[in-house]
C-alpha cells in the first residue's frame, strides 16, 4: 500500500455511503413511484460528495431528498420497499460514520467493523417493527389530541437533544 | 479544539430522525416512521453515551536515539478515558522515516491492548522529527469526538549505521602509549624485531638459548613496541551529491561518507586507537582525540548531527593534525578546498589517504529553470576537474580509494606504513 492509497475497507465503506441513498431513492420504484432521472442524479451527486467527505454535512442533503420523495410516494400504502429503503439509508449512514473515524488512508480494523455490524443489526431490528406498526396505524381514525401530544413530544425531544449535545466542560482539579 | 464535539454522524441522525418523524406527523404518513426509526434510535443511543470527562493525550517515543535501519515505537498515554471507545491516530510522514501500520494512519477500539501504537523505522542518519500526529477520540456510538488533537514532533537522533568494515593493516606511524599497532621502536611487544647480543637490563626470559648456544654469547629476542595511533577523520560535508533512499536504497555521497566514517571510527576505537573528527562543512563540527566506547558514541552522535553546506565565510579550518596521526579524508572530492587541504597535508609529510565517496552514477539536482543540457555539461566539466585533482594527489603520493566496505583501506595503509619507514624530505 502506498502512502496515499485508499485501503480496501475505506473503499467498501465509501461505496456503501454512495449506494445507500441512491438505493433508498430507487426503492420507490416497486411502489409505483419511480423517481425522475434528475432526482436520481441529484441524490447520486450528493451521495458521491458524502462518500468523498463522509465527515461533511452534505450527506444530510441526500437523506433529506430521499425522505421528501418517500413522503410523496407513500400515498397508496406502506410497501415492503420502504423497509428496504430504511435499511439502505441506515447502512449508508453507518458506513459514513465508520469512514469518518479517520483519514481516507486509515483502514478500519476487523473488531471495529464487527462491533458496528452487530450494532447496525440491532438498530435495523426497529425497521420491521416500525413497518408493522405503521401498517397497523395507517387508516386508523385520528385520535383527538394527538397533535398536541406529538408537538409536546417533539419539543421535549429537541430540548433533550440540545441539553445532551451540550457537553459540560470538566472542572479543573484544585 | 480540545473538548468533546458532536460528530457529523450524530447531526445526520438527529436531522433525519427528527425530520422523518415531523414529516410523518405533518403528512399523516406513518410509513415515514419506518425510515426515521433507525436514525432516532442511533441518535438517542449516542446522546445517552455523551461523555462527561475530557481525556488528556500525550505521545512518547520509546527511544530518543537509534541506529539507521532500526525502529522505535510511538505510544499514546491517555488519561480519563472512561468515555473513550475508539482512538484514531494520523501521523505525519517526515522524510526518511517509515511508519507502520498503514503509514501511520491507524485506529482501534480502546480495549485491554490500549491505544494503537505507531512503529517508526529510521531509514537515514540525522536528526529526524518523529511523532507529529493528530489524535481523535470517539465516544461510544460515535456521537461525540474529542479532537483531532495535534501532538508535536519529538527529535529522534538517528545514528549512522556501521557499514561492514574491517582492516588488518597496521597504522603507518603509531606514536602513542598502548595499542595494537606495531611500532617502529623496540619495546615489549609480540612482533619479532631482531635477535641481538645480550645487554645489561635485558630480561632473562627473552634470552634465545638456541642462538646463544650456537654462537657462544648470550642473545636475546627483541620485539617491537605496540602502540596506539591517532586517526583523524576529515569529513567533507560541503555538499550532498546523489540521491539518498535510506539505509536499504541508493546512497548519496553524504550517506557513504558518514557511514564509512562511522565504520572506520568504530574499527579504530575497538583497536584502542585515538580517533578525532573534523567536519568540513557548514557546522564545522569537531571531536577531539579520544578512545573508548563513550568516545565512539560521541563521534557517531556528531556524525548524525552534522550540517551539510558551505563553510561560513569567517570560518578558518583548523584540522589539528598531531604527530603520528593518520588522516583519513572522506570526500567526493568535488570541492577544490578539500583537494587543497589534502595536498597541503601530504606535502607536510602527514600520512593522508582519501576515501572517495562519490557514488557511481551520481548526478546533481538541476535547479528549477536551469537548462538540463547546460547542467549536464557543467557536471561533466566538474567530473573532469575532479579526475585532474585525483591524479595530482596520486602524483603527490596520496592514495585515493573508493569506499567498498571491508578491506577498503588495507592495501593503502600497508603501503603508507612501508613508506613511513623510509627516509623522506618534507616541507614545513
Amino acid at each position: 500500500m502506498t502512502p496515499d492509497s485508499t485501503p480496501r475497507s475505506q473503499l467498501v465503506l465509501r461505496a456503501l455511503v454512495f449506494l445507500g441513498p441512491v438505493v433508498a431513492l430507487v426503492a420507490t420504484g416497486p411502489a409505483g413511484h419511480g423517481p425522475p432521472w434528475w432526482l436520481v442524479v441529484l441524490v447520486a451527486v450528493l451521495a458521491g460528495a458524502a462518500a468523498v467527505a463522509p465527515d461533511s454535512p452534505v450527506g444530510v442533503g441526500a437523506g433529506l431528498v430521499v425522505l421528501a420523495w418517500w413522503t410523496l410516494s407513500l400515498r397508496d400504502g406502506i410497501p415492503v420497499s420502504v423497509a428496504v429503503a430504511a435499511v439502505a439509508l441506515t447502512v449508508g449512514h453507518l458506513a459514513a460514520l465508520l469512514a469518518s473515524y479517520g483519514p481516507r488512508a486509515m483502514p478500519l480494523d476487523a473488531p471495529t467493523l464487527r462491533l458496528w455490524a452487530r450494532r447496525g443489526a440491532l438498530v435495523l431490528l426497529t425497521v420491521p417493527g416500525a413497518w408493522l406498526l405503521a401498517r397497523v396505524v395507517r387508516g386508523e381514525p385520528e385520535q383527538p389530541g394527538v397533535w398536541v401530544v406529538a408537538l409536546a413530544a417533539a419539543c421535549l425531544a429537541i430540548l433533550g437533544a440540545t441539553a445532551a449535545m451540550d457537553v459540560p466542560e470538566p472542572k479543573e482539579p484544585r | 479544539m480540545n473538548g468533546w464535539r458532536p460528530t457529523a454522524a450524530l447531526g445526520r441522525a438527529l436531522v433525519l430522525g427528527s425530520l422523518g418523524l415531523a414529516l410523518a406527523l405533518v403528512a399523516g404518513e406513518p410509513g415515514l416512521v419506518v425510515l426515521a426509526a433507525p436514525f432516532v434510535v442511533l441518535a438517542a443511543v449516542a446522546l445517552v453515551h455523551r461523555p462527561g470527562t475530557t481525556p488528556t493525550v500525550a505521545a512518547a517515543l520509546d527511544h530518543r536515539s537509534l541506529p539507521e535501519g532500526q525502529g522505535t515505537t510511538s505510544r499514546l498515554t491517555l488519561t480519563r478515558v472512561e468515555d473513550v471507545e475508539y482512538v484514531a491516530r494520523s501521523a505525519a510522514r517526515p522524510p526518511h522515516l517509515a511508519l507502520r501500520p498503514s503509514h501511520g494512519q491507524v485506529g482501534r477500539l480502546l480495549g485491554a491492548d490500549g491505544p494503537p501504537v505507531v512503529e517508526i523505522g529510521a531509514q537515514r542518519w540525522g536528526i529526524r522529527m518523529a511523532g507529529e500526529e493528530k489524535v481523535a477520540l470517539y465516544a461510544p456510538w460515535a456521537g461525540f469526538r474529542c479532537g483531532p488533537l495535534h501532538l508535536p514532533a519529538d527529535p529522534l537522533r538517528v545514528l549512522p549505521t556501521t557499514a561492514p568494515y574491517d582492516s588488518r593493516a597496521e597504522a603507518p606511524q603509531p606514536l602513542g602509549l598502548v595499542g595494537a599497532n606495531r611500532s617502529q621502536r623496540p619495546g615489549a611487544g609480540t612482533e619479532l624485531a631482531d635477535i641481538r647480543p645480550f645487554q645489561a637490563g635485558d630480561r632473562l626470559r627473552r634470552i634465545n638459548w638456541r642462538v646463544s648456544l650456537r654462537t657462544g654469547d648470550l642473545h636475546v629476542v627483541s620485539t617491537r613496541a605496540e602502540e596506539d595511533t591517532g586517526v583523524l577523520l576529515v569529513v567533507d560535508a560541503l555538499a550532498d551529491q546523489g540521491v539518498s533512499e535510506g539505509v536499504t536504497g541508493a546512497a548519496s555521497s553524504m550517506d557513504l561518507t558518514v557511514r564509512a566514517a562511522s565504520a572506520i571510527a568504530e574499527h579504530h576505537v575497538r583497536r584502542g586507537d585515538r580517533v578525532a573528527l573534523r567536519v568540513v562543512g557548514r557546522g564545522a563540527e569537531q571531536v577531539g582525540y579520544g578512545a573508548g566506547a563513550r568516545h565512539l558514541r560521541r563521534l557517531r552522535d556528531r556524525l548524525a548531527t552534522l550540517r551539510v553546506g558551505e563553510l561560513p565565510e569567517a570560518e578558518t579550518l583548523t584540522l589539528g593534525v598531531t604527530g603520528g596521526a593518520v588522516v583519513i579524508v572522506l570526500s567526493p572530492m568535488l570541492a577544490p578546498s578539500v583537494g587543497t587541504i589534502v595536498a597541503t597535508l601530504v606535502r607536510r609529510g602527514v600520512s593522508v589517504l582519501v576515501v572517495d565517496t562519490l557514488p557511481p552514477g551520481a548526478a546533481p539536482a538541476v535547479a528549477e529553470g536551469a537548462d538540463p543540457k547546460v547542467a549536464a555539461l557543467a557536471w561533466r566539466m566538474r567530473l573532469i576537474e575532479r579526475s585532474v585533482v585525483l591524479d595530482r594527489l596520486g602524483s603527490l603520493g596520496c592514495p585515493v580509494v573508493p569506499w567498498h566496505g571491508p578491506g577498503t583501506l588495507d592495501d593503502v595503509l600497508r603501503r603508507l606504513a612501508r613508506r613511513a619507514r623510509m627516509p623522506r624530505v618534507v616541507s614545513r
